[in-house]
């Protein structure tokens, strides 16, 4: 199964850093990590599309380069969720 | 209150040679032109130290500026910035710093304090609304920073101490100014300039404020300010919350993370190195510079220190840069530089040097990447000059060049790059190359665009059209660098908030693309500098190994710098001609018409 990785304040919503998760897009990989769990689904989402500065990434490439929410995930695909984030 | 809005109007002069002080008022058509900080320190440098002026000679000077923001209580209104000419890398040098020094500097009435000369044996002044005093600092001569903020009384809000520790006063090249103990005007070496004046340290008090002209309307811009910051998750949460070392993760997740002297750009021990890692088994609590409520500095512990720090750009150069997973031992590093006062980039990365040229049989040391437990003594050694830390004392590019691998430095006009590889963030590379005062990435970060989507989302290895961006965020950079302010508030309010304030604060009028032109004739007038310092296009380049060598793994595998292309588009969209030199059309356009011979 795909590999979410979370990030910052995701860890302490989610109460685990990696958490595998079901699905053939990242959408439906973010939906079924979020399923009871409406803090985790507050920090990601704001209606159906990601909240602003949230970034996520599959294997490293931002999913708003590829397809979006609808970029395809393969079982051995890394996903990876940033909260909003800033530094230099 | 000064009547004036913004500025002082007045310049302290110091010559330690003479012994003399002196005050001349602030040239108010230059401070409109460049507004403080590093406009007006490079306008004057200009006029101060020709090329023929060696950087660590009595000739060179050192310029505090302050903006006309600073000390106003705008939002993160405290910085200030120090201009010379560098040691490390030859080149026009600006570098700035928060805490509370620069509050108070402003308090005592000035906008800049010019340093020239050097004084016959060490000495401190102290700038008092009683006057200004040259004080014997034999005592305090090598004692590290800590101490000597001690032993000259700082108190955050009433008294402020700027100072060097053992790395300056030896000369190294990579020697920063301290100030509030633990804030420093880091890169280029500035450092060293101020330990070649035999000066250990500027105490300051002050009771003066800066004029405001029209209060009403700065009083709406802090209200403005204020909810625009609270209202952003990056300045009200992110930042507070995590620190800027939050950036290790995601940056290596991108593969653009310099490892093992870049020979990497993925580290795989990025994760106990992190924010995440920092926030739980080190941090003590956040803290904030004078008129912040951001609060982006961590204060954290180890069984051995406590402090400030570790920022992102130190946690990699001593981290992934050295291939260094540990990150207590990176907290202790940390510390040791604040204490020898110096630049934590340029030493981490002189070291990951030292490790690539020892792992190769090429220097004689026990160094080698991973070595976590020689990192404190390294940076104590470096910072008094002896055994092998008198060879990295100079940073990366002498050492690497006295072992005959010069190629083996990661820098740029001899400047060590910071953490974000450019194999992996195409204008990145366009941004450290084109840097005036060397590889920096605080000259107008494409972080945001590349990588984070702020505003938006660029792709990080398209090349075409780069320049246009970079172009943009040098200028923004460097007229927040001349206001002073902090760049983490344009994470949260656009510029035109900071035109809007400059003009309540000033009486004059700043339009948002007037105050931004400020920045591109600051920009322009630095490349002048570097030209007649006798830079050419030659030095707009990165090192071999990001142009010529591929990432060998993860997410930018296969990638070089394509610099060629960007930097051609760069010259053309900069106004500037094929070699880089500004056009008299430009020039005139920015209003340096006066520079247009020195161009030619």
């Amino acid at each position: 199964m795909p590999q979410v990785k979370l990030f910052g304040i995701l860890r302490r919503y989610a109460g685990a850093s990696q958490i595998e998760a079901n699905g053939a897009t990242v959408r439906a990989a973010l939906e079924f990590l979020c399923t009871g769990n409406p803090a985790l689904r507050a920090a990601i989402w704001e209606g159906n599309a990601l909240r602003r500065y949230v970034r996520v990434m599959v294997n490293g490439r931002d999913i708003e380069l590829v397809q979006g929410l609808d970029t395809p995930i393969a079982p051995d695909d890394e996903i990876a969720v940033f909260p909003p984030i800033a530094g230099g | 209150m000064n009547q004036m809005g913004g500025w002082m109007g007045k310049i302290l002069d110091v010559n330690l040679t003479t012994g003399e002080t002196s005050e001349r008022p602030l040239d108010m058509d230059m401070a409109r032109q460049f507004l403080g900080g590093r406009g007006l320190g490079a306008r004057m440098l200009w006029d101060e130290v020709g090329p023929e002026v060696d950087p660590l000679s009595p000739e060179n000077v050192l310029i505090f500026a302050c903006g006309p923001l600073t000390g106003t209580g705008y939002q993160t209104s405290n910085r200030f910035s120090v201009s010379t000419k560098s040691p490390l890398t030859g080149t026009v040098l600006d570098a700035n710093s928060g805490g509370f020094w620069g509050m108070q500097f402003k308090k005592t009435g000035h906008d800049v304090l010019i340093v020239r000369g050097k004084a016959e044996q060490p000495v401190y002044l102290e700038i008092k609304p009683e006057g200004v005093t040259i004080n014997d600092a034999v005592p305090l001569w090598g004692k590290v920073v800590s101490e000597t903020t001690r032993t000259l009384g700082q108190n955050n809000n009433k008294r402020n101490v700027l100072c060097v520790g053992p790395a300056g006063e030896r000369l190294s090249h990579m020697a920063a100014i301290m100030n509030d103990g633990e804030r420093s005007l880091a890169r280029g070496g500035p450092g060293a300039v101020m330990g070649s004046k035999n000066l250990k340290a500027i105490v300051v008090e002050g009771k003066e404020r800066p004029g405001i002209v029209d209060q009403d309307k700065f009083k709406f811009m802090l209200y403005e300010t204020r909810k625009l910051l609270r209202a952003s998750p990056l300045t009200s949460q992110a930042l507070p919350e995590f620190g800027t070392i939050v950036m290790m993760n995601v940056v290596n997740n991108v593969g653009a993370l310099p490892t093992r002297n870049h020979r990497q750009a993925q580290f795989e021990g990025a994760e106990a190195i992190s924010g995440e890692a920092l926030t739980e088994k080190y941090l003590v609590k956040n803290s904030a510079c004078w008129a912040c409520p951001i609060g982006c500095t961590r204060v954290s512990k180890t069984d051995k220190v406590e402090g400030e720090g570790p920022e992102f750009e130190t946690a990699w150069a001593f981290g992934a840069q050295c291939g260094v997973d540990d990150l207590a031992a990176i907290i202790e590093a940390n510390h040791m530089c604040n204490e020898m006062g110096l630049d934590t980039i340029s030493t981490g990365s002189t070291i990951a040097c030292a490790m690539e040229l020892a792992e190769m049989g090429l220097l004689d040391s026990e160094l080698r990447f991973g070595r976590a437990d020689l990192l404190v003594k390294m940076v104590e050694d470096i910072g008094y000059r002896r055994d092998i830390g008198a060879e990295l004392a100079d940073g990366s590019l002498r050492l690497a060049k006295r072992y005959g691998r010069p190629d083996l430095s990661m820098s740029s006009k001899g400047m060590e790059l910071p953490a974000y590889d450019p194999r992996g963030m195409q204008g990145q590379g366009l941004l450290y190359a084109t840097s005036n005062r060397g590889g920096c990435h605080m000259r107008g970060n494409m972080l945001g665009l590349e990588v984070l989507g702020l505003p938006k989302l660029i792709d990080r290895f398209q090349v075409q059209g780069k320049s246009s961006y970079v172009i943009l965020h040098q200028n923004i950079a460097a007229v927040i660098d001349s206001l002073v302010i902090c760049k983490f508030t344009n994470m949260g309010v656009a510029e035109e908030y900071f035109a809007r304030a400059l003009s309540a604060v000033t009486g004059i009028h700043y339009p948002t693309g007037e105050m931004i032109r400020v920045g591109e004739r600051v920009y322009n007038l630095e490349r002048l500098y570097n030209l007649r310092e006798g830079f050419a296009k030659a030095d707009d380049t990165l090192p071999p190994r990001l142009l010529n060598e591929p990432v060998p793994d993860g997410p930018s595998k296969g990638w070089v710098s394509k610099l060629e292309p960007m930097l051609k588009e760069y010259y053309r969209a900069r106004g500037w001609d094929e070699n880089g030199v500004p056009t008299p059309h430009k020039l005139a356009e920015l209003g340096l018409d006066k520079w247009v011979e020195a161009a030619q």
